[in-house]
């Protein structure tokens, strides 16, 4: 990497008021485990130390300067700034690539600090000398509203919602939703007749009552696991949900709503044509979208760039609100990318939300970004 | 060059393996003393017998040191990162079946298919302050197939032996492991969760893409796979 696009990165980062703490190469693995999932295993390199505690060459920069805030708590609102090596297992190619950007910790206005990442991530690549770009926003928090505005049953709402930012996963859930026949009821677990009238009736100690004796038969633990309550309440809730069906209104406005893909000069028109389409109310989650768009343009970036998918999401559930990707002109690889994650820190063992949002860009990519193909 | 073949060195696999070999017209002679781990195919002269341990026969294949070999599925899938590069599963040879299923215990009453399952993952850290725990020794078949469902959050224990034993020891949740009839699932009160089967497994005549192929080698190769095919 040209260590002038990092001294530029880094003076940058600076100017934005970020602290540039020192992260170790080698990192716990856990909580990258914990956090993103088993997933990411086979993508880092990863050790055992002699005490059989695994390591890892950090793959990515968000979850240690989360470990570090936690670890030396300052005062918040706080902003750091990153610039090095992580390192991925790829197929093909080097295994070490370039990071930098920003984690933006603590600020209770959401609203302009997602403006503010998003700018600084703008302003960093031209710092770079990165100007022609397109830019492609989501939002969590939207998807959530339309989900909540259709009045499906609280389970449904979470799967949805967790299956938000995997088309598959989402398009697999809406066609249970929507399908005539029962889903999840032909069981090889052997309900008596009794058990079976305990869960039509929803009596949730009766239900406990027998799971409690089929685990004591397993022998299976009695604590740091499910609980015989815990299965015999989801036994419950899953029985109505296997009845529930998302009429034919409620699938075209969700087929509608995912299908929302405007410049951003046209977002808040989609947003109200599609409310009042559908009759639903989208509320203050609609409303702060607008107010970012506005707020974009306030800071003098050309809206005209940007565009509003509603179905970009990403699959992980620290995820909260925006998201972002920056493109270069003509790349398929996004420059940078960023978002919301007010989840990230309790997940790491912060005892009380820490709202976050940042960005990291790809300076390798640089190279290419910004000039017509 | 000479054709190299691993077969399993030992128990039923190496039985059923020397059968099929017989049948196919390829009987294989084995030296009388036990300690030597090499044969021969009196019908093909230039072909030699390795006799290895089936998960080192995946790997032989894979490292392109064996040219064929006999092992099971499971372990080409697991044990061999992108096997599809490097090893081809040419026939299946009717023996050594297993399933690699996804199990939980009988008393989650809840849990019938691979979405309950999702729920139950996506809650478990909020109710248990911990990630759901898989015990296994299959971590690459196990990623794939709970990707493949949508699942990503949960963590896998590795489990070297009696992983059935896992959830009762309180080291996992659930486990994912090989079974042939179900039973020893079914001693330690699991079940398969309906669209939980990950793998059908059988043994498998496995053909290296990455050993060096001379004319002579893929001549025999063709002869072995064709003589097996129609045993």
């Amino acid at each position: 990497m040209p260590s002038d696009i990092a001294t530029k990165l880094t003076r940058f980062f600076e100017a934005r008021g970020c602290a540039m703490p020192e992260i170790a190469i080698l990192q716990p693995a856990d909580p990258f485990l914990e956090t993103a999932g088993e997933d990411l295993r086979r993508r880092v390199f990863i050790t055992e130390n002699e005490f059989g505690a695994s390591l890892c060459l950090r793959p990515e920069f968000t979850i240690p300067a989360c470990l570090h805030h936690l670890a030396s708590p300052v005062k918040l609102p706080r902003r750091y700034g990153y610039c090095g090596t992580v390192f991925r297992q790829h197929r093909k190619g080097s295994g070490e690539f370039l990071q930098a950007g920003i984690e933006d910790f603590g600020r209770s206005d959401a609203v302009e600090a997602d403006i503010d990442c998003l700018a600084d991530a703008h302003g960093a690549l031209a710092a770079c000398g990165v100007t022609k770009t397109t830019t492609i926003l989501g939002d969590q928090a939207i998807f959530e509203a339309v989900v909540a505005a259709l009045g499906l049953p609280q389970g449904w709402q979470t799967r949805l919602v967790r299956a938000f930012g995997n088309d598959d996963l989402l398009a697999n859930y809406l066609q249970r939703l929507t399908s005539k026949k029962s889903v999840g009821s032909g069981t090889e677990t052997t309900i008596t007749p009794g058990l079976a009238g305990s869960i039509s009736a929803g009596d949730v100690a009766a239900v406990e009552k027998e799971v409690a004796q089929a685990m004591e038969k397993a022998r299976l633990p009695q604590t740091g696991g499910r609980t015989a309550v815990e299965i015999a309440r989801r036994t419950i809730v899953k029985a109505r949900l296997s009845s529930t069906r998302l009429d034919d209104a409620q699938a075209a406005a969700l087929a509608t709503f995912l299908a929302i893909d405007a410049s951003a000069e046209d977002a808040g028109d989609a947003l109200a044509q599609f409310e009042r389409d559908h009759a639903l109310d989208l509320g203050l989650a609609k409303s702060a979208l607008l107010q970012q768009l506005d707020l974009l343009s306030e800071r003098g970036l050309p809206l005209s760039t940007f565009r509003y998918k509603a179905s970009f999401g990403r699959r992980l559930d620290y995820y909260t609100g925006l998201l972002f990707e920056i493109y270069g002109a003509g790349q398929d690889k996004p420059l940078a990318g960023g978002g919301r994650y007010d989840r990230l820190m309790t997940l790491l063992g912060s005892t009380s939300p820490i709202p976050a949002v940042g960005f990291s860009i790809w300076p390798e990519r640089l190279a290419q970004g910004g000039r017509p193909k | 060059m000479t054709l190299i073949i691993g077969i399993p060195s030992k128990g039923r696999l190496k039985e059923k393996t020397l059968e099929v070999f017989d049948r196919a017209g390829l009987a294989i002679t084995l030296s009388d003393d036990p300690r030597n781990y090499r044969g021969q195919v009196e019908a093909l002269a230039d072909v030699e017998i390795a006799l290895l341990s089936a998960s080192e026969i995946a790997r032989e294949l894979s490292l392109g040191h064996i040219h064929l070999g006999v092992t099971g599925e499971d372990l080409v899938r697991e044990n061999i990162p992108d096997w599809q590069e490097k090893a081809s599963l040419v026939a299946a040879l009717g023996f050594g079946h297993a399933d690699v299923v996804v199990g939980v215990p009988e008393a989650w009453i809840d849990v019938d298919t691979m979405a309950d399952l999702d729920d139950v993952a996506a809650e478990f850290r909020l109710r248990h302050g911990r990630r759901l725990r898989i015990a296994t020794k299959y971590w690459r078949l196990t990623q794939g197939f709970f990707a493949g469902h949508g699942i990503a959050v949960y963590r896998i224990v590795e489990s070297l032996g009696a992983t059935e034993g896992a959830p009762a020891a309180g080291q996992a949740d659930v486990i994912v492991d090989i079974t042939s009839t179900g039973s020893t699932l079914k001693a330690n009160q699991l079940k398969i969760v309906q669209d939980g089967v990950i793998l059908r497994s059988e043994a498998r005549l496995v053909a290296s893409k990455v050993a060096s192929w001379d004319e002579n080698t893929t001549k025999l190769r063709n002869q072995v796979i064709s003589a097996i095919q129609s045993a």
